[in-house]
């Protein structure tokens, strides 16, 4: 049991280090890569497996008992993510063997990757506040380098923007970590959710959760603090960009949900709505900010902020199927996104640019490529049978359930800017005709782009492959996230599984 | 007076108000050199900070501390004289 | 390069070694006193700094005759190797594992705790040298 759960942070820390021994090699570090993520993939199914079947795993590393040593806890929803990091550290790896260039590939882009992957998987297994934050640096370490290897303007500037705005957040994180350290007197996840229900001031427990909100919310991306996403993640090569949208603001909006279904949860009154208004602002910032864009990974990247007000506003409504659907949307926008930003890569390998006023004609020339954006599009637009039109329908649901009218009006709202947003991308980069004096590539250059971009198609099928699969499946898949929402609901299961009930 | 009582009202006072000159020049300038030179006199003077606090709570560990100190504080001012130099030869 | 000042490079070369053994000292010293890999692993990483400064960053990677990029893989390795030993022959990740045979004379006991700082102590090395070359170099 322990080995299973360290495996997910173990496995990703050893491909880093084989991978940084490798470091001339390109050809085993790729290999390397592969079979590490392909490991993680595996290690996460039977994780999942294993917490499906007995319910939810704890290990203590260094032998210490909780609350006093370090936790790694495994329930459903931590399982799922972690596959899903698995999912997307596989496919990102074979997009890069195929698209990155060869500079910054062996600029140690596979030991970052990894780190990351680490940092990400640490995250999410971690019982344990302190660790948590430690797994965060690890990840913005990482990815602060990731996003400005190679080293142009651009980068270096978004690269700024990204590192100032995760570095208040770290320090607004260690102030509420400290702040509620005093006041209870531990780290530990588990004990923190027993104390925090004990803690006679709710005042000042309210006041602290609104810190973490603000920290969390800052990696997350939610509205007001969301800008530094859109001005940093389009500058990165593509790759970089589908990983960060794929997974680390994803992180943050995991941080939400452990913090306030499980520590926070003593008035919900106050911090829910805080949750829910925030969440309605987010998306439509975010939409807003992606009708009016005009190059596709900026339009990807707008979306992605009101895909976290999605989220937010599936923990806001608190109930179990609201939950339910936040964990399907999560795990669905995992792979859609990053499958936007490879075929957003595989587009800008072509053309040279993702400028939509200077795209054009690609349906007639790449049919294929454009059945596969289709795809993706509609499902993160929210189309049946694909599956963010599960995730969407839940969350409608359950909002009317619970009598939120305003907030699911606001929902549909941007779910239809969300599709014009889409459309606008298809009609102008897809649909209409090539621009008369549009730039293309000839003859060595132009055959090394093709052949190139008819390779990294391969991870695209395949994501696309799971994205279509999350919708015909979305029965089982969906049983499986009430499941979750059951256990985040109940985090007396949680304190049972990490303190043994001894408390 | 003991060594600790000397260390905490005269030593601790005069290299304080040494730190506050220090770094009034660090501020002032007026050119790069006469910065670097100040700060590498704050790290001086930290250093013998720290070396009077160890005398302070009679705790030898700080010595290291000191040490580690000089150290890196050396290896800035280094590191800075080859970055003017290189900077004056372009 | 221009020709480095004969004060610093005589200081270097004398210090070198010096800061070698301190820095290993401090590795030694860190299970139960201040200290431990990351200082330790710091200040090894001054004296090659001081070598790149004087004499080039060609001679203090010369010096270290490893690639720091590859110290530092090496590092993790050992790093999380030591946490699995505590896996396989303890109950837990990073449990600490002391054999009784494993003594050496000067330095002590040997156990996990003390492998997982050499680990540190080497990604620390290869880090800190890493950036320092490439900054020296891109000059």
């Amino acid at each position: 049991m322990d080995t299973l759960l360290v495996l997910p942070i173990l496995i990703p820390l050893a491909t880093a280090a084989l991978t940084l021994i490798a470091a001339r090699a390109l050809r085993i570090q790729r290999a390397l890569s592969f079979a590490g993520m392909a490991s993680l993939l595996i290690t996460g199914v039977v994780i999942l497996l294993h917490v499906d079947e007995h319910g939810i795993a704890v290990a203590q590393a260094g032998g210490w008992a909780a609350p006093y040593g370090i936790t790694l806890v495994a329930d459903r929803l931590s399982a799922l993510l972690v596959t899903a990091a698995g999912v997307v550290g596989l496919a990102t790896t074979v997009f890069t063997g195929f698209s990155l260039d060869r500079r910054r590939e062996r600029a140690s882009f596979y030991p970052l990757l990894n780190v990351l992957l680490m940092g990400v998987c640490g995250s999410f297994l971690t019982g344990d506040l302190f660790n948590l934050y430690v797994c965060f640096e690890v990840m913005l370490m990482a990815s602060f380098v990731l996003l400005t290897l190679g080293g142009t303007r651009a980068q270096l500037e978004g690269g700024l923007k990204y590192l100032i705005l995760n570095l208040v957040s770290s320090a607004i994180f260690l102030t509420a970590g400290g702040l509620l350290y005093r006041a209870v007197g531990t780290l530990n996840m588990a004990d923190i959710a027993e104390q925090v229900a004990a803690y006679p001031d709710t005042g000042l427990m309210d006041t602290l959760a609104m810190l973490f909100l603000v920290a969390f919310g800052l990696k997350a991306a939610m509205f007001p603090f969301f800008f530094w996403l859109p001005a940093s993640y389009h500058t990165p090569p593509p790759v970089v960009s589908a990983v960060f949208a794929g997974l680390l603001s994803k992180v943050g909006v995991y941080a939400l949900l452990r913090t306030f279904t499980m520590m926070f949860t003593g008035h919900l009154a106050f911090t829910h709505t805080v949750l829910a208004v925030l969440a309605c602002a987010t998306m439509i910032a975010g939409v807003l900010g992606a009708v009016a864009q005009m190059e596709i990974r900026r339009i990807l990247s707008f979306q992605i902020v009101s895909s976290i007000g999605f989220l937010i506003l599936g923990l806001a409504l608190m109930s179990k199927i609201a939950l339910a659907g936040a964990v399907f949307y999560l795990l669905h926008n995992i792979v859609v996104k990053t499958n936007l930003f490879f075929l957003a890569g595989v587009i800008e390998k072509l053309r040279g640019h993702g400028d939509l006023r200077r795209l054009g004609g690609l349906w007639r020339e790449r049919p294929v490529l454009s059945v596969l954006f289709l795809v993706s599009a509609l499902s993160l637009a929210g189309i049946p049978p694909l599956s963010g039109f599960w995730a969407k329908l839940v969350l409608l649901r359950a909002g009317l359930e619970g009598e939120w009218y305003w907030a699911i009006g606001i929902a549909v709202v941007v779910a239809l800017l969300t599709l014009y947003s889409m459309t606008k991308i298809w009609a102008l980069a897809f649909w209409k005709d090539a621009p008369p004096n549009e730039f293309a590539f000839t003859g060595r250059e132009r055959d090394v782009r093709e052949k190139s971009a008819r390779r990294a198609m391969l991870p695209v099928v395949a994501l696309t492959v799971v994205t279509v699969a999350i919708g015909f499946l979305a029965g089982p898949i969906f049983e499986m996230a009430l499941a979750t929402a059951e256990q985040l609901l109940d985090p007396s299961q949680y304190v049972t599984a990490v303190l043994g009930g001894v408390s | 007076m003991s060594i600790e009582h000397f260390a905490a009202w005269v030593v601790m006072p005069l290299l304080a108000t040494a730190l506050l000159l220090a770094f009034a020049r660090v501020f002032t300038g007026p050119g790069l050199p006469d910065r670097v030179v100040a700060l590498d006199f704050v790290g001086s003077l930290l250093v013998a900070m720290i070396g009077a606090a160890g005398v302070m709570t009679g705790s030898a560990v700080l010595l290291d501390v000191a040490l580690i100190l000089a150290l890196v504080s050396f290896l800035a001012t280094v590191a800075f004289a080859r970055y003017m130099e290189s900077r004056r030869q372009s | 390069m221009n020709q480095s000042s004969i004060v610093l490079g005589t200081a270097v070369r004398l210090m070198l070694p010096v800061l070698l053994v301190y820095s290993l000292f401090l590795l030694q010293r860190g299970h139960h006193a201040p200290g431990g890999g990351f200082v330790g692993g710091l200040v090894a990483a001054a004296a090659f700094s001081l070598v790149a400064l004087s004499d080039g960053p060609g001679r203090a990677r010369r010096i270290l005759r490893v690639q720091p990029l590859r110290l530092m893989g090496l590092g993790l390795l050992v790093a999380a190797g030591s946490g699995v030993v505590g896996l396989i022959w303890g109950d837990a990740f990073l449990q600490g594992i002391w054999p009784k045979w494993a003594y050496l004379p000067v330095i002590g006991k040997i156990g996990t705790p003390f492998t997982f700082d050499v680990g540190v102590f080497m990604v620390v090395l290869g880090f800190a040298l890493e950036v320092f070359f490439t900054l020296l170099e891109d000059e």
